[in-house]
């Protein structure tokens, strides 16, 4: 099955919402994805397979009277398919009630530019160069140490594209690339076995180092040996961007998405203008990040991406939106309907998440702690109350500091909390900005954090 | 369907002296509507047909995923996959093989009371729209409610070149509410899920309505509720946080891929891992159950799986590739989410098997522990490390069921907690869930009240 180029996917769209406006839809909008991709997975210290994906459809979003229906498929190979899907969603549409909040599809509206997000090289990699980067990865966690254990991995390459068309003459098309490459470890020593140790890059252009990705995850697992239960006491956190990114998922990514703001599940209600964070706390939403992992030209409704600001020195300044939680206020949308692939409808989400970094490095911000603990990762983040966010989690792993320095590891330690003091605690940010999904940050600093240890 | 896919076969076998071939087509109807509040947000249907071809050529596995049944570009993806197999058998130090398995022909035909592609599409927005207004109508304080369906209905259709040939029909019907309560500075949020195999009729049994005063009732007693203390104590899990306790922090250690990972069972098997009166089953055969079906994704029979008795591991989760490996049989537990990815060791209806205490004499001995009723996720580390988080807890005083604890998390190493089971009750439950492991699949877990003599509680008091 031959790729679909750029103006192909862009004349399916817009036949597609033709087609629903023709048929009796009062606006209609398509979008279409292709997503290709190859990858190498390791399993348990060896190469296991190498496969190959090619998956592509049709979402379509009809409108009558106020009132919405959405069908897709992944049949793109006939002109009939293509109609019943537009058909269906005029149907579910008419069969649907009507909103009045419903303002109407986007509008077309300049774009930005983007950087970094397309490597012609990502897209031209075969399988045997993605088998050669999974073994270099490989080779490199294993010579690192024998206690270390390979549990699994991969290298994935991905070329993705979409097209949006919709009745208010929006009609957009954009390619990006990705490339990953990842390694889940584990030490093991007389008996003991640590938590998975993990580390990984992942970027839109070819900029990854493979042998670096093995030797870390290969160096967490060893330093991750020989834990100890540490006490039951308040203190200082320092939290890297994994355990970081994990518990803002399900909590403060929530907190300022406009659908929750309306519908009163969230804090921030009511509160922009107000202090809500440490004052060091510069927070936002930028979907324009050069070589950001969700950075694109236009959003999940053909509406040009942004940058936001959220949070200025701690004072909750806005939230983000789709098209419809913005028409609702009678504002314009932020960039934030975001899409997943054909299948779905829009809804808010953050692009890049992006902590504005401070200037301590790594080994400096260990070091203006007496005691506490550097946290790499939690376990149970997506057990956090949505609303509240209240967390109870598990640090694994995690480090005690004593003086300034990385004492020993530690095991089964809960962190108990909610993310909005533990914003307001925030005293010190390193430099060492890294992107881990859709967050861009520093470690931070936490000072009074519940540890639960026996 | 059969011809065609039997030639794409034939195309890796003759073309490329491939060991193992297998094609598993699907042909489904998805229809999802969600509501929040009274406003229906989307009502949406889609097709999803498509195809994964997975091969064995020299002793390393190719796979590729293509979003068509036609048999041109299946066969060109077939070949794609030996030729990527080959790639990757250069580097590969030890062969896959397979343990051995019955090539089964059958056609499984469903035959559910009420066909959910045949249930006009504003019933069911209907039914959602009573679910949220339930919900709503309950209390003042609950500010907001999301109800999200799904049902999907279709044909998997599975082909290997040992002689198998399958056509399966597949139905799944799931319904999840959650709400969020609030007074003045506190938030609390509740949910509830049901799902089933057997068909739309699952809503005439448990009503919607039912599950939405339970979520709304649970969303307004936990604003009144105080935080745990954080610390070890005695506690008894429901059913719906034993199940999630036997899923998560054991059932994922005895998928064989990760006990070979190096899992703290991975030297356990026949060894005792828990107290005498703890007894696993992973079952794939409950009539409806949301993890039940008739063959997984190699062909290979769902079997009800004996994983613990009596304390002792006596059994794992496998796919034939695993069960090559530690020399033991398949056991139907090889699943993959839809063509889009290869199958993996997932569970099915996973479940303590209930004993003989009544709830009332669980707690009776209790000076001061939880009773933690419902979870909101669960998540389990390689090394035993487990962490369960709760939606509705109480405290249990002096033997009687106290105040309601909100947010609360139990964590602690799975093996040790085992062993500190001591007793388990009678009423037996299973609920429907929704699994991760990289792809997600419906399961269910339950079992019946357990007490645990001592598990760390993550509490704020």
């Amino acid at each position: 099955m031959a790729a679909l180029r750029q103006q192909e996917l862009l004349r399916l769209a817009e036949k597609a919402s033709e087609t629903a406006l023709k048929k009796g839809a009062d606006e209609a909008e398509t979008c279409v994805f292709q997503d290709l991709s190859n990858y190498v997975s390791i399993e348990r210290g060896q190469i296991a397979k190498t496969s190959r994906v090619i998956d592509r459809g049709l979402g379509c979003r009809a409108i009558v009277n106020k009132s919405l229906g959405f069908c897709y498929t992944n049949v793109l190979e006939n002109e009939t398919a293509i109609e019943e899907t537009v058909l269906k969603a005029l149907g579910f549409a008419k069969a649907s009630k009507p909103d009045d909040d419903w303002h109407g599809l986007p509008a077309e509206k300049p774009f930005a530019s983007v950087e970094g997000t397309y490597d012609r090289r990502i897209e031209n990699l075969h399988s045997e160069n993605l088998v050669e980067t999974a073994s270099v990865m490989l080779d490199a966690a294993q010579k690192k140490d024998k206690r270390v254990f390979p549990v699994e991995g991969e290298v994935r390459a991905s070329y993705l594209s979409a097209g949006l068309a919709n009745s208010n003459a929006v009609s957009v098309v954009d390619s990006g690339t990705m490339i990953e490459c990842s390694l889940a470890t584990i030490g093991h020593e007389a008996g003991e076995v640590t938590p998975v140790c993990f580390e990984f890059n992942l970027e839109r252009t070819y900029d990854i180092n493979p042998a670096a990705v093995g030797e870390e995850a290969a160096r967490l697992a060893v330093s991750a040996l020989k834990a100890k239960k540490t006490e039951t006491k308040d203190t200082c956190v320092i939290f890297t961007q994994f355990a970081l990114q994990q518990l803002l998922s399900y909590t403060f990514i929530n907190a300022i998405n406009a659908d929750h703001v309306q519908r009163d599940q969230s804090v921030f209600r009511g509160r922009v203008g107000e202090r809500v964070a440490s004052e060091i706390v510069t927070v936002y939403d930028d979907g324009l990040l050069p070589g950001g992992i969700r950075t694109w030209r236009f959003d999940g409704e053909g509406v040009p991406q942004q940058k936001t600001l959220i949070i200025e020195k701690g004072v909750l300044r806005g939230f983000i939106y789709d098209n419809y939680t913005a028409r609702k206020e009678g504002k314009g949308s932020t960039g934030n309907g975001s899409r997943a692939s054909y299948l779905s409808t829009p809804s808010v989400d953050a692009t890049n998440l992006h902590f504005q970094a401070g200037s301590k490095s790594a080994e400096e911000l260990i070091g203006v702690v007496d005691e506490g603990l550097l946290v790499n990762s939690v376990q149970g983040a997506h057990t956090s109350n949505p609303a509240s966010g209240e967390f109870s989690v598990v640090a694994t792993p995690s480090w005690k500091i004593k003086n300034g320095e990385i004492a020993y590891p530690v095991k089964g330690a809960m962190l108990v909390g909610d993310i909005f003091h533990l914003l307001e605690n925030v005293s010190v940010l390193a430099q060492n900005e890294r992107k881990i999904g859709q967050l861009v940050a520093p470690w931070i600093l936490v000072e009074n954090v519940k540890v639960i240890g026996k | 369907m059969k011809d065609v896919l039997a030639k794409v076969v034939s195309t890796a076998v003759q073309g490329f002296k491939a060991e193992y071939v297998e094609v598993r087509a699907q042909k489904l109807r998805k229809t999802a509507i969600t509501v929040k509040e009274a406003r229906v947000e989307a009502a949406k249907q889609g097709i999803e047909n498509g195809t994964a071809l997975r091969v064995l050529v020299k002793g390393a596995w190719g796979f590729a995923s293509i979003s068509t049944l036609n048999v041109e570009a299946l066969s060109a993806a077939v070949s794609d996959a030996c030729r990527m197999a080959r790639a990757a058998s250069a580097r590969r130090r030890v062969p896959v093989k397979l343990a051995p398995a019955r090539a089964v022909e059958d056609k499984v035909v469903l035959k559910p009371r009420k066909d959910p592609g045949k249930v006009p599409v504003e019933d069911k927005m209907n039914l959602l729209l009573t679910v949220n207004n339930t919900v709503l109508q309950n209390d003042n304080r609950v500010k907001s409610v999301t109800t999200n369906y799904l049902d999907l209905t279709g044909t998997g259709y599975f082909i290997n070149s040992e002689g198998a040939y399958i056509e399966q029909g597949k139905l799944y019907v799931f319904l999840g509410v959650s709400a969020v309560a609030r007074e003045n500075d506190v938030f609390t949020y509740s949910r509830e899920a049901m799902g089933s195999t057997s068909g739309y009729e699952v809503f005439d049994v448990e009503t919607p309505v039912k599950v939405a005063e339970t979520v709304a009732r649970r969303a307004t007693a936990q604003l009144k509720a105080k935080p745990p203390r954080g610390g070890t104590f005695p506690v008894v899990l429901g059913p719906n946080v034993v199940g999630t306790f036997v899923h998560e922090a054991f059932g994922h250690l005895a998928e064989a891929d990760i006990t070979l990972s190096g899992s703290v069972l991975s030297d356990k098997l026949e060894k005792k891992v828990a107290s005498n009166v703890v007894t696993f089953y992973d079952d794939g055969t409950v009539n409806g159950a949301f993890g039940s079906f008739k063959y997984d994704d190699e062909g290979v029979p769902a079997q009800k799986t004996l994983l613990v008795k009596d304390g002792a591991l006596v059994g794992l989760m496998h796919s034939r590739e695993t069960a090559q490996q530690l020399s033991a049989r398949p056991t139907g537990n090889s699943r993959a989410e839809d063509f889009r990815v290869e199958p993996i060791v997932r569970m099915r209806n996973t479940f303590i098997e209930a004993r003989d205490y009544s709830f009332e004499e669980l707690i009776e001995g209790v000076k001061f522990g939880y009773y933690l009723k419902s979870f909101r996720g669960g998540e389990a580390n390689l090394d035993g490390t487990f962490q369960i988080g709760i939606q509705e807890a109480y405290e249990i005083v002096k033997g009687e069921i106290g105040e309601p604890v909100r947010n609360a998390s139990i964590s602690g190493n799975t093996l040790e907690t085992l062993f500190k089971v001591d007793a388990v009750g009678k009423e037996f439950e299973l609920w429907p869930g929704v699994c991760g492991k990289g792809q997600s699949a419906f399961v269910s877990q339950g079992g019946a009240h357990t007490r645990v003599k001592g598990v760390m509680v993550g509490g704020s008091a």
